[in-house]
């Protein structure tokens, strides 16, 4: 969707401040795209990795700057760090074709799909409300969310309503969700038909 | 084989024309010793004050034990994965994984044993109230800091430790004969441009006892933890499978 976003941006930014986007917001939904069609360009993967890798880092300063820290850490963390190390640690154990060649021949039926999908995804912008519009629906009948933000410091003391979510309300996904962590990390064994992680 | 690190230049080895050389997993850089060496405090630091403070502010288990176990990943990447895998337990990264698991699953059951709903920590009230002197709503707030601390943290710091190493082990050899927890994985052959790439580039199928004197330690350390490994011979050489061995021998002979 934040690519989607960043589609009219090109278009000028004075538009989209009418629609509760910022110029620095709408620089980075710029950065975040050059950097998303870069990684798909480049040729040399370690180049696509680093790019991959700020593109990551790029989405954690925007989910910053919509008030969505504790998504922005997680994609800091998971997205820019360690991400970017398994891929490295991946491509350490690989060879690549010499080629004088920067950027891979692009692939036009592809770019058709893609802008294909871009043009039917952002056919839908205009149905979004304005960013921090109070008339929005999220925000108009609260009825989940408000019950969230009204009660949640009194129910379980925590002032991270996020985390109160998370853990207290939506505890039973969250349990799901490590457990699914857990499995990964089995499912990693086994596909690589070792019994240790280390050793 | 160069000393440059992770970045597989092709114009800098003029013997590699048509495929282009194995990356080197590992090499020794003062700089970034020395700068894993500054930054780790930190990092672990703000790891676990991320994971105990999730619930005041943005972060938590997961964000925290993410951070903490990048302090791992540095240390591998700063002082090479062998000997951080030589240092690492297995035992330390399954038991995190394991006990978060355990642990979480345990606070959210007990609750059910007490007749009430399943993770509700409001449970835990008549039995502990006065004991630990909390109001009700403060057992939903340390309820989900075990969770967080205990749960979710530990198990997110253990797997991606443990995809970690798992990762740069790579894929072991399917072997009929392969029964318990060896080191196939880790058979480090040793320098590429010695003998020793001949014997790694047929063990594929085969089990890994043909190898010079170079790598014995590794490919004898079937069940055994933790074998002492020096630097300079295992970490750049973490073998995918074989394949790239044998394509990389067929070029330079």
């Amino acid at each position: 969707m934040s690519v989607a976003a960043a589609t009219p941006s090109v278009a000028g930014l004075f538009p989209l401040q009418s629609v509760g986007i910022t110029p620095l917001e709408a620089s980075l939904f710029v950065f975040v795209l050059i950097t998303a069609v870069l990684t798909a360009l480049f040729r040399d993967v370690l180049a696509s990795i680093v790019v991959f890798a700020a593109y990551s880092l790029g989405l954690a300063v925007l989910y910053t700057f919509y008030r969505a820290p504790d998504v922005g850490l997680t994609e800091a963390a998971i997205g820019a760090g360690v991400t970017t190390v398994f891929l490295l640690l991946t491509i350490a154990k690989t060879t690549r074709p010499a080629t004088d060649a920067r950027f891979e021949a692009i692939n036009w039926p592809a770019v058709g799909v893609c802008g294909l999908f871009v043009l039917v995804v952002g056919a839908t912008l205009p149905a979004f409300p304005a960013v921090g519009d109070p008339a929005s629906p999220i925000l108009a009948n609260a009825d989940v969310t408000g019950y969230y933000l009204a009660n949640a410091y009194d129910e379980t003391g925590a002032e991270n309503a996020v985390t109160a979510v998370l853990a207290a309300y939506r505890g039973f996904d969250t349990f799901g969700e490590a457990i699914v962590v857990f499995a990964a990390g089995i499912a990693s064994l086994l596909v690589l038909g070792r019994e240790v992680f280390t050793a | 084989m160069s000393s440059d690190r992770l970045n597989g230049d092709t114009r800098d080895s003029p013997t590699d024309s048509r495929v282009a050389r194995q990356r080197p997993l590992y090499s020794e850089s003062q700089v970034i010793m020395t700068t894993v060496k500054a930054v780790i405090p930190f990092v672990l630091t703000y790891g676990l004050f991320i994971t105990f403070h999730g619930t005041s502010s943005p972060g938590g288990g997961f964000q925290g034990g993410a951070l903490i176990a990048s302090v791992v990943l540095m240390i591998a990447f700063a002082f090479g994965i062998e000997s951080t895998r030589a240092w690492l337990s297995n035992t330390l990264v399954v038991v995190l994984a394991t006990l978060g698991v355990a642990i979480f699953a345990g606070i959210a059951l007990v609750p059910m044993l007490l007749g009430e709903n399943f993770l509700d920590y409001t449970a835990y009230y008549p039995l502990l109230g006065d004991t630990l002197g909390l109001k009700k709503y403060e057992f939903v707030k340390y309820g989900m800091e075990a969770v967080e601390i205990g749960g979710i943290a530990f198990i997110v710091a253990g797997v991606l430790m443990g995809l970690f190493f798992a990762l740069a082990a790579g894929m072991t050899p399917t072997s009929e004969t392969n029964t318990v927890g060896d080191g196939i994985g880790d058979n480090a052959n040793a320098d590429t441009d010695d003998t020793g790439e001949v014997s790694d580039a047929t063990d594929a199928g085969v089990s890994d006892d043909t190898i010079d004197d170079s790598d014995t330690d590794d490919a004898t350390d079937a069940g055994v933890s933790d074998d002492t490994i020096d630097d300079s011979d295992t970490d750049d050489a973490t073998d995918a499978g074989a394949t790239d061995d044998a394509t990389d021998g067929g070029d330079r002979q």
